[in-house]
């Protein structure tokens, strides 16, 4: 299923003018699919790209492992990485340095000319994608089937461009090509590093990543369910709010780290965007911040706890000509939060990230008449059995506490989700890097269409239909 | 048949014992630094994930980066070590070790270790000793190091002298600048063209930053090294006096510095140059 | 029958090491002697330049030639070291210091050979400061300055080793620490002459060895007090 029909749909409400066209969108109350579609539009028009989380994750692993640095650096991918692309503390602090050693070597003077600070990363493999309870066409009316599909497929590419202009001044560049999206790019951004000589201040503008402890660009999983955090990107059932904290963004970013980068702190000034590019909201910003603190425990590794929040403003009202919002001009700003606690914990070989998570999104953002809240906790789970290889698995529950409005029901958006997969890099090397990739991967939402995975992209005919959405990849997933 | 199949049993054993030999000896091999004891059999995987890059598998310098990088890595089979608190041709403490992995060695490939625990760094420092048989005989004892003495004008001007008497120039420059006459024909033990310090290049020091590390490099010698000791032919207390003369030489700002650049505009003309007699 | 025989073996042997033992001071009367040669066409070593260094190059009258090969007439080699590899009882190192010297920038003598354990001295001549540097592997391999004036240093080493040595400051000057685990070892003169002397009657490997053309060994017998013969002529090449 690829988002061609999604867009037909939207197409046809858009043009029609009315809202609740079918039963199955009537629910969904007055601002929701109309008010995302819309917004989809006027970004596409812009030229911006608009990530679809119903693509296999394409889009969904930027700012991953980078040979180049290890080109560089003349160092195998392992030691920065637990598993890359995920980053161990020695990694962590190359990142928070500005992707510099610090061994008075890092300008780009000291390199050979002939470097050039270039790395792709792509995944081909093979997938099926199950969907339940996807309505499709009967006759005259709509009933529900399981879609499966599979096959062999590609992902996007991303090439990472990261590395120093000058001594602590670094830059990232990140384009990301996805086949029938174009391209989009994922990260831009230049960074001070070290400021007055100090660690604890360094300034990055551009478009980012922000400091998730827990990074989803750089992540284990790569499924359509599988690669996407469920808490990062959901919004209550009708919420237009257009927002991931796993979507990179567009602001500037003031991070602050001891000398070992066991303690981090980072304070974030957002456009309310979402990372799209060309003003098309208000004038308004959102506000990020990030705290952690790591613990060497002897034979244990290392543990880390941290705390992170962001404030957002959406406009709920727009200048109009011939009834079509101008870009840039929303105002009525409503607010959106988002704010929890984050671990990761090594009991020698294994580690465990858990997350938890409150979300609240005004009335008016949310569509209804009470601000929206929900709770969502995960649990990752990587046991590295060597550097060359490694199991996963996560839990993740999204529960809503109050819906926008009295009559949507209270489990409805509620989302349970199971990822099972390892990663075996049969070379671990100081010049590319190649994982064979095995990953399962369970979504089931209530009542709405899946946040990810693939399908038709509606919500199930009633509210208290259990959605199941099913990933399975095999897939070698390479980076030069 | 019998007397076949005991001599079988025997040598089978035999082999047995000298594989737990050796394995125990790997496991044996422990590091003591402060309050922690690493070993190395944990050190092992600590050394496959982050080492074996540029060190190599044998631990002999010959990892798939060595090629690239130059100083090359350290061959930890030869066990001979340059940053040091104990006399040359003696092998480094546990501690010497454990702050070289920590430290890492700036202008080369060879990073600071420090985000790693402090129990994985001395599982890595057990590990190394299991490349050579040499660590059987133990470390040197550390040089003793007396308290620095004062920063005076007196001491820079007499470490001055030093430099001169002990034909540092010879090899670093009369200005420190790393090239003296035999400056350019220098190689290390492994025959590998190598440069003295430049003390005007504003680089820290390999061995670490402090004026006691730099009393080490000269009172101990970089062992693989051209870079000799001088213990034998400088007193501890002339030793200060030869550190605070050489912190003049550098760009970076410390006390000796600016002692040195507030005297000179006033006394330049009574310094006897530097270089051959 | 075969318990009988071997008895009578051992009693056989057990005579005849003590006929040795006692054959008094013929016992340790042995030796081997010989030259040492090259046949073919060596490389040509060429004059040091010692202008780096005013105070050495005045020693020199005419500049000293590098040493890496150095011959007499009739091709005969010197600094090469011929010893006993195989086929010696162990001995303890002798008391008696062997002596370096640096003079005129030139080890003195180019090779040293000494037996392991025994006290070696290292003195510097010159008016310039020199380094020593053994660059030893089996050995710890050590560095120390030795500013003109200074006392001698003083070193042993313990494992048996063939050590280059170098001054890092004169490139030039090269020289060897020969350590055997045998006190029957010399190095060559000018001559290419060795002797050998106090070598019990016995089978031995007789070992030249040259910085440059190699090892050459030679099985030799000795019976009684004999003085066997070994001539070593090593193949020279002129690269």
């Amino acid at each position: 299923m690829t988002d061609w029909s999604v867009k037909r749909w939207r197409t046809l409400l858009l043009l029609s003018g009315s809202l609740g066209l079918a039963t199955n969108l009537a629910a969904m109350g007055p601002a929701g699919d109309l008010e995302r579609a819309r917004y989809a539009m006027y970004v596409a028009s812009l030229g911006g790209v608009v990530s679809t989380p119903t693509e296999y994750a394409g889009d969904m692993h930027a700012n991953a492992a980078i040979p180049a640095f290890a080109r560089k650096y003349n160092m195998p991918c392992s030691a920065c990485h637990t598993a890359w692309p995920e980053l161990n503390a020695f990694g962590q602090r190359f990142r928070d340095r500005g992707y510099q050693l610090g061994n008075d070597r890092d300008s780009p003077i000291w390199v050979n000319p002939s470097y050039i600070p270039f790395a792709i990363r792509t995944t081909p493999g093979w997938r099926m994608e199950r969907t339940t309870n996807q309505p499709v066409d009967a006759g005259l009316g709509t009933t529900e089937k399981t879609i499966t599909q599979s096959g062999f497929d590609i992902s996007g590419a991303d090439l990472l461009m990261m590395g120093t202009l000058y001594k602590n001044i670094t830059f990232g560049f990140v384009p990301t090509i996805a086949d029938g999206e174009g391209v989009g790019i994922e990260a831009a951004f230049v960074r001070f590093d070290n400021l007055f000589r100090s660690t604890w201040a360094n300034l990055k503008v551009g478009k980012f990543e922000m400091d998730n402890m827990l990074s989803e660009k750089r992540g284990m999983m790569l499924s359509s369910n599988g690669a996407f955090y469920q808490s990062y990107h959901f919004v209550a059932p009708g919420d237009g709010t257009t927002f991931g904290l796993g979507d990179n963004q567009i602001g500037a970013e003031w991070q602050g780290h001891s000398d070992n980068s066991y303690t981090r702190l980072t304070l974030a000034v957002l456009g309310g965007v979402d990372g799209t590019p060309g003003l098309p909201e208000g004038k308004s910003y959102d506000g990020m911040f990030a705290a952690s603190q790591a613990f060497d425990m002897g034979n244990l590794g290392l543990q880390r706890i941290g705390l992170y929040g962001y404030l957002g403003h959406r406009p709920t009202s727009f200048e109009t000509v011939g009834g079509e919002p101008v870009p840039g001009t929303g105002t009525d700003n409503k607010p959106f939060s988002r704010f929890g606690a984050v671990g990761d914990f090594f009991l020698g070989n294994l580690e465990l990230i858990p997350l938890v998570m409150h979300a609240s999104d005004d009335k008016d953002l949310a569509g209804g008449t009470q601000d929206a809240t929900w709770n969502s906790g995960l649990l990752e789970v990587h046991y590295y059995v060597s550097p060359q290889l490694v199991f996963t698995q996560r839990s993740e529950i999204i529960r809503m506490s109050q819906q926008a409005l009295p009559s949507i029901p209270d489990h409805k958006g509620n989302i349970d989700a199971f990822t099972f997969g390892y990663r075996w890099y049969p070379i671990m090397f100081s010049r590319a890097g190649l994982a064979m990739v095995g990953e399962l991967s369970f979504t089931k939402t209530i009542g709405t269409m899946p946040l990810s995975g693939d399908g038709v992209g509606l919500d199930p005919l009633t509210d208290d239909t259990a959605v199941k959405s099913t990933s399975l990849l095999i897939a070698f997933d390479f980076d030069f | 048949m019998q007397r076949i199949f005991l001599r079988g049993c025997a040598a089978g054993f035999g082999l047995l014992l000298s594989a737990a030999g050796v394995l125990a000896a790997q496991a044996q091999s422990v590091s003591h630094v402060g309050n922690l004891t690493g070993n190395a059999a944990a050190g092992a995987r600590e050394y496959r994930r982050y080492c074996v890059g540029c060190h190599g598998q044998a631990g002999d310098g010959l990892g798939e980066n060595a090629m690239w990088v130059d100083p090359r890595p350290r061959d930890f089979t030869a066990a001979v070590f340059k940053c040091r608190s104990t006399p040359t041709g003696t092998l480094p403490t546990d501690d010497d070790l454990y702050r070289s992995v920590t430290r890492g060695f700036v202008t080369t490939n060879m990073p600071s270790w420090e985000p790693l625990t402090r129990q994985a760094r001395a599982n890595v420092v057990a590990y190394i000793k299991t490349f050579s048989s040499r660590w059987s005989q133990g470390p040197g004892t550390p040089i003793p190091v007396p308290p620095e003495t004062p920063a005076t004008m007196e001491s820079i001007l007499h470490g001055r002298q030093l430099f001169q008497s002990m034909e540092c120039w010879k090899c670093h420059g009369a200005a420190g600048h790393g090239d003296g006459p035999s400056a350019s024909t220098l190689t290390d033990s492994k025959d590998n063209p190598i440069r003295p310090y430049n003390f005007a290049s504003g680089s820290r020091f390999k061995c670490g930053d402090s004026n006691a590390d730099l009393y080490r490099v000269f009172m101990t010698g970089l062992d693989g090294t051209p870079m000799p000791s001088f213990a034998d032919n400088i007193q501890p207390n002339d030793a200060w006096d030869l550190v605070h003369f050489l912190r003049t030489l550098q760009p970076m700002p410390s006390p000796e510095a600016a002692l040195w650049q507030a005297w000179l505009p006033g006394h330049a003309g009574e310094l006897k140059p530097i270089g051959p007699d | 029958m075969r318990s009988r025989f071997a008895l009578s073996l051992t009693l056989l042997a057990l005579t005849a090491s003590l006929t040795g033992a006692l054959a008094g001071p013929g016992g340790n009367a042995g030796s081997v002697s010989g030259t040492v040669t090259f046949t073919g066409t060596p490389p040509k070593m060429r004059p040091i330049d010692m202008s780096k260094e005013p105070s050495c190059a005045a020693q020199h009258a005419t500049p000293l030639m590098n040493e890496t090969i150095v011959s007499g007439p009739g091709n005969t080699v010197q600094n090469a070291v011929v010893y006993i590899s195989a086929g010696d009882q162990p001995s303890a190192a002798p008391t008696q210091t062997v002596r370096y010297d640096q003079k005129g920038c030139e080890y003195l003598p180019h090779v040293l050979v000494m037996h392991a354990g025994q006290p070696l001295e290292i003195y510097n001549d010159d008016q310039t400061s020199h380094n020593i540097h053994p660059l030893a592997r089996t050995n710890p391999e050590w560095n120390k300055s030795q500013p003109p004036g200074s006392p001698a240093i003083k070193a042993t080493y313990a494992q048996p080793e063939f050590i280059p040595v170098k001054c890092n400051i004169h490139p030039w000057m090269h020289g060897y620490f020969v350590v055997l685990n045998t006190t029957h070892g010399v190095a060559t003169g000018n001559d290419g002459k060795f002797s050998i002397a106090g070598l019990p009657p016995g089978k031995y490997t007789v070992t030249a060895w040259h910085e440059k053309f190699g090892t050459l060994s030679q099985e030799i017998e000795i019976t009684g007090s004999s003085a066997a013969t070994a001539n070593f002529a090593f193949k020279a090449l002129p690269y």
